[in-house]
């Protein structure tokens, strides 16, 4: 059974800040995206914020703009979006790997990229490629824009720095430059459908022989999804070996943190951390080459 | 050697009009148009609906239950705790067609003192709406005390060990000696001990438990509902005190049931509230009710000692065998007699000794889950057969083909199997179809398994089961079967209008088939223990053939030729001889009728009966008959993530003969992907008697990124004790499908996990164990 | 009961006036004003069986607020076609088996024709594997989905080119 709220359908996004406007905490007022996360916690949790506002259907809220170096994603973007425009593969092939091991496609063509985020589970398939693309995101309140990096939008399990009054409204990153790929990898219990055990998703460019950017990003082994930076260190502006590889994966591990659950044990994780890290290191790399 | 010939001679060289063909079935239509009315959509006016209050601790004593808040509560109907209780029990036994029930083995209703299981009812509600009913529940007021319970079947055998049933834990206990099991050590070149574990399983049926009861004009308590035994009418009967002729069970097509559906849940609720309140009620399990509400697949710890002669042959065979039965029996022991029965497998094996026993915890009660124990079994004996294998530097498809049982051997409790057996010829034919292994690459390994199985079908014989069915004809030509059996999807209804309609040269499309109906559809029995067919197939197949010899006759005479030679056929009565010389089927049931001649006919199959097998020796007949076949799997092992990936799967089973070839397929088909399942991701995981997986997300069943194409080898021999000479399938399918898989992952990375589930995370360690060690 | 209003729905293109709460699934509505081939089976999106076309696009409808559906077209199992009119999927389904219990079926089949007129129209079986992940079948193993979606496929495009 549903807790009471209030559900608000604004026609438009400047209304649907000034609803939002007056939350003090999330308890009064929340945005509803695609609901595939928040319907459900409400259910299981019979407690819901006083009044949702539902956004996943504001006009220009949706869509896929690549221009000026830069892909834009609006925050009501689908999962299902993603998949349908072909050029996603080519300015962020992470995101394709992302969301085609996204739940089923009934949740796929709801839930949106911003509703990934928000949700704020270090579970979220959408969140390591967004991490290792080096998005940012807009926030947006009847006062004003913000734009933040992702790395540093996330502040521990499920708590980030949106502001109850601020609305997720944008997601960007630049077009990765020429001579660089990007993965993503979703260990599950099973193959559909499937909660993630680990999720990893890597970003290389090479310039010069030498690993000129390198973004590596760990889902479900920590409170939320992060970047192993050490990690990255470890190749970035040194020409790749076999050797190097190795050693940021085993740094990647040692920068995992995760816990026992249902899915599976916390060393397991970890060395999966290794393992799959080795891994799209590994491909991307010889993808480039 | 033509393998045909080699059957029990029986019905052979026959061709049928629509039997064996890949018919669209009667109720398929409906389905696929959403007009298909399951349980849960009927309503009524005046409706109220229920709620169930459980149990959130598994061992406790209830020392406060106030209900007054609730039952002030505006909209609420009724309350009803143990104490509103006018008989406090239900019976857990099979409901079968004799009556005969263990009454020390019935069930609480309503916690009156102590709680045995996580989940257990305490009370129940019914309001006006399904908001109010939660409320309701809210404002119940249960103190709990928990005291120690016992949540490992080895801890449950101590001395010391909290009692959860009985005085000492055991549920049921079998033992089978045959031969001498010493001296077949004694001969034995080499043993192979291992033990093998089972997971708790869930049905995970599609549709919930869902019922609708109301009271009509007679004071009948009539219950819709999604079941697979209306049978259970006369144990509600009995638990809420009415005669057994004042409850009715109007089944409806159930979506799934897997033998999660035989005992009883909601109807009983339903039953009791209705009765209370004059009033029609509506209980709907949600998806997390069902989690907690009925009984799971049976937990087992089967350990393995066999003897091998140099040449393979298998000496002897030790088995022990441990079922975790939880706080109340339901059907575990029968699921641990066909466990015994099936202890070594499809193999001669002339020295036996099996214990087996089932153990009362606090975990969550288990019952019936399609293969009920057979399954288990089989996971320990295909698995053992490999790993012998790997120990005797055997091909493994060798080391089973010198030990296959044949027709006319005797299994492990004595009885000399009459049908055909053709194991072999399954195994092969399956495991051709894998094709040549893939060559490794990198990190991921490639595997081959087999297993091969024995499954009874139908009921064990001291059961005396016996179903009826009723088959008339209207007077446009039309059929009508009138059969108590449910259809759980397995396309039932559909088969018996298949039959009759052969039988009477009536298309199946122009068949209407009643079913699922305790008081208006003759008897037949639950839909379960692959039965169904077996037992109604041959019910209507007897009815059918009455009506069909009565029309004949006439038709005979209006020919002037002998009843042998009338054939009907596309709605006609032919001279078969002659067939210029034909009538309207109609027309001759119109003379039919204007004479008085019969057009219907109500009649009864028996299966064989007997006696209980001897309990100091175990030997005896358990089952009528058996289905075998094999199951083959081909994998790719991830050997750093522990990821499976299933890329073939082939079932080849001797059916005796296929009804309809489609739903046999599917019967398969379904089957092995719930034992993909078992194999690799199904797991119901209790934490101190509290289950931590209770949702979809978290229990998980293959979806369709999980599931590749699985084929099907489908062999007639005609022999079976089912109508045509079929044999049971709906069980069978399943059986081997999960050892397979089990054996091509311990192929694929030369190491066994010997714990169900084959989890990533086991499998990687099993691998680096190995790598630890070589 | 709170924040009852009354919303206009399309459902199979019959306009419908609803009291929904703000609380109310899009699921729970359609059962209450009587289109039960809807089916309920986990009420957490887990399970697909509650699969309807929203503009076209299959969604959970047991993850739908109704409040949020607005003027979008609301389509079951039932508004793609019947006995009059079989929807070639329809046909498929039933005459290749792929309907065992039928409880997953209406889900299954929104799904598919979503797949077939949003992805592609052309699918194989790759597709029809993701494409469905997210609609759960307990009896059929799904092999005899899989022929029917590439049946049912085949023939939207021999009627589409007949056209």
């Amino acid at each position: 059974m549903y807790a009471n709220f209030d559900l608000l359908v604004p026609d438009e996004l400047d209304q649907a800040l000034t609803m939002i406007g007056g939350a003090k905490t999330a308890e009064d007022c929340a945005p509803l995206g695609g609901g595939t996360n928040l319907v459900v916690d409400m259910r299981a949790s019979g407690k819901a914020p006083a009044a949702l506002v539902s956004v996943a259907r504001l006009p220009g809220l949706r869509g896929i703009t690549i221009a000026e170096g830069t892909v834009t994603l609006g925050a009501a973007t689908t999962v299902s979006d993603l998949l349908r425009d072909p050029r996603m593969l080519e300015v962020g092939a992470a995101m394709v790997d992302g969301s085609r091991v996204f739940a089923g496609q009934m949740v796929r063509n709801t839930a949106t990229v911003a509703g990934n985020i928000c949700c704020g589970s270090p579970a979220a398939d959408l969140v390591p490629p967004l991490l290792a693309l080096g998005a940012s995101v807009t926030l947006r309140s009847a006062g004003g824009e913000r734009t933040v990096p992702l790395d540093e939008y996330f502040t521990g399990y499920k708590t980030s720095v949106r502001r109850p009054d601020e609305l997720l409204t944008s997601i960007s990153w630049p077009v990765p430059a020429e001579n660089s790929a990007s993965r993503f990898y979703k260990l599950g219990r099973r193959k559909g459908d499937a909660i993630t055990m680990v999720g990893v998703s890597v970003l290389v460019g090479m310039k010069d022989g030498v690993c000129s950017e390198v973004r590596i990003a760990l889902g479900a082994v920590g409170p939320c999804v992060f970047r192993a930076k050490t990690a990255e260190t470890v190749l970035k502006g040194k020409a790749p070996s076999p050797e190097l590889v190795e050693q940021a994966a085993r740094k990647a591990m040692e920068e995992a943190a995760p816990i026992d659950d249902v899915r599976a044990t916390g060393a397991y994780r970890k060395q999966q951390v290794q393992v799959l890290v080795r891994r799209l290191l590994n491909q991307t790399i010889e993808s480039l080459s | 050697m033509n393998k045909m010939d080699s059957a029990v001679p029986g019905e052979q060289n026959v061709s049928y009009r629509q039997i064996g063909k890949p018919r669209t079935r009667i109720d398929s239509p409906g389905k696929v148009f959403g007009k298909t009315p399951y349980a849960g959509d009927y309503v009524m006016p005046n409706m109220l609906h229920a709620k169930v209050l459980r149990s959130k601790l598994p061992s406790a004593r209830m020392t406060r239950l106030d209900v007054s808040k609730a039952r002030d509560l505006p909209g609420v109907a009724c309350v009803l705790t143990y104490k509103d209780l006018k008989i406090g029990t239900v019976a857990t036994d099979i409901p079968a067609q004799t009556g005969f029930r263990r009454r020390d083995t019935d069930q609480q209703i309503l916690v009156d003192e102590i709680v045995r299981y996580q989940g257990e009812p305490i009370a129940l509600v019914a309001a006006e709406s399904v908001e109010i009913a939660e409320h309701a529940l809210s404002l119940i007021e249960v103190e709990l005390e928990p005291v120690p319970g016992v949540y490992d079947v080895f801890e449950a055998q101590k001395p010391d060990a909290p009692k959860v049933f009985g005085d000492d834990n055991i549920v049921a206990s079998y033992k089978v000696r045959k031969g001498d099991v010493e001296a077949g050590f004694a001969a034995a070149e080499t043993i192979v001990e291992n033990t093998f574990r089972t997971q708790y399983i869930e049905h995970a049926f599609l549709e919930p438990e869902v019922g609708l009861g109301w009271e009509d004009e007679q004071g009948v308590i009539n219950i819709r509902t999604s079941t697979q035994a209306v049978e259970t009418f006369r144990y509600i009967a009995d638990a809420i005190g009415i005669p057994h002729s004042k409850v009715r069970i109007r089944g409806a097509l159930v979506g799934g049931g897997f033998g999660g559906k035989c005992d009883v849940t909601v109807e009983l609720y339903i039953a009791l509230l209705t009765l209370k309140t004059g009033r029609p009620v509506r209980l709907g399990y949600t998806r997390e009710d069902s989690f907690y509400g009925h009984g799971k697949r049976h937990p087992f710890i089967i350990s393995h000692k066999t003897g091998f002669a140099k040449d393979g042959r298998i000496t002897a065979s030790k088995i022990d065998i441990t079922s975790e039965s939880g706080p109340y029996a339901f059907m575990s022991p029968y699921v641990l007699m066909y466990a015994t029965e099936a202890g070594p497998g499809p193999y001669l094996v002339d020295n036996v000794h099996i214990d087996s026993r089932s153990v009362a915890t606090n975990n969550m009660y288990t019952s019936a889950f399609r293969g009920f124990g057979a399954t288990q079994a089989c996971i320990a004996y295909e698995q053992q057969m490999d790993e012998a294998a790997k120990v005797l530097g055997m091909d493994p498809i060798e080391l089973r083909r010198i030990n296959l049982l044949k027709t006319g051997d005797a299994i492990a409790t004595g009885f000399e199997v009459q049908s055909a057996v053709w194991t072999e010829e399954c195994m092969d034919r399956a495991w051709a179809a894998l094709g040549e292994k893939p060559k490794d690459e990198g990190a991921i390994r490639y595997g081959h398994g087999i297993a091969a199985y024995q499954q009874g079908y139908g009921r064990m014989i001291w059961l005396h089961d016996t179903a009826e069915g009723w088959v008339g004809v209207e007077m446009d030509g039309t059929v009508v079967v009138r059969s108590g059996m449910t259809d759980i999807g397995a396309g039932q209804t559909s088969s018996l209008a298949q039959i009759a309609g052969e039988l009477l040269g009536v298309d199946m499309m122009d068949i209407t088939v009643y079913n699922s109906d305790s008081s208006t559809t003759p008897l037949a029995g639950t839909s379960s223990a692959t039965r169904g067919l077996y037992m109604s197939g041959n019910a209507v197949r007897n009815a059918a053939t009455a009506v069909r010899n009565r029309l004949a006759a006439r038709a005979a005479q209006h020919f002037g030729v002998a009843d042998s030679d009338i054939d009907f056929a596309d709605s006609r009565v032919f001279v078969a001889s002659d067939r210029e010389k034909s009538l309207p089927f109609k027309e001759l049931i119109a003379t039919c009728a204007s004479e008085g001649i019969h057009r219907s006919e109500l009649a009864i199959f028996r299966a064989p009966f007997g006696d209980w097998i001897d309990p100091e020796t175990g030997q005896g007949q358990v089952h009528p008959d058996y289905t075998y076949g094999a199951h083959a799997v081909q994998v790719a092992v991830d050997t750093e993530t522990g990821e499976v990936t299933i890329l073939k799967s082939v079932g080849a089973h001797d059916v005796g003969q296929c009804v309809n070839i489609a739903a046999v397929e599917g019967q398969i088909e379904g089957g092995v992907a719930q034992g993909h399942g078992y194999a690799l991701s199904e797991e119901l995981i209790y934490k101190d008697g509290c289950l931590v997986t209770p949702s979809l997300s978290e229990y998980l069943c293959p979806t369709s990124m999980d599931s590749p194409r699985i084929e099907c080898i489908i062999l007639e021999s005609r022999s079976g004790l089912g109508p045509f000479g079929a044999k049971g399938i709906g069980e069978p399918g399943h059986t081997p499908a999960a050892s397979a898989v089990a054996n091509a992952v311990a192929d694929a990375i030369g190491a066994r996990v010997h714990d169900f589930p084959l989890t990533p995370e086991k499998i990687a360690r099993a691998v680096s164990a190995t790598r630890d060690n070589g | 009961m709170t924040n009852v209003k009354t919303r206009q729905l399309s459902v199979n293109g019959v306009k419908r006036t609803v009291d929904a709460p703000a609380n109310e699934t899009l699921l729970e509505t359609l059962r209450r004003i009587g289109a039960v081939e809807v089916k309920c089976g986990c009420e957490k999106g887990d399970c697909g069986a509650c699969a309807v076309l929203l503009d076209g696009e299959a969604v959970d409808s047991c993850l739908t607020l109704t409040g949020t559906v607005g003027e979008r077209a609301i389509t079951t199992v039932k508004g793609l076609g019947g006995a009059e009119n079989p929807h070639p999927l329809q046909t498929a389904f039933a005459d290749l088996g792929a309907a065992q219990c039928g409880y997953c079926t209406p889900g299954m089949i929104i799904a598919t024709q979503s797949l077939l007129t949003n992805d592609t129209d052309t699918p194989d079986e790759a597709d029809i594997r993701l494409a469905l992940s997210g609609n759960l079948c307990r009896c059929t193993g799904y092999t005899k989905i899989y022929d029917a979606v590439l049946d049912g496929a085949r023939a939207m495009r021999e009627a589409e080119a007949a056209k």
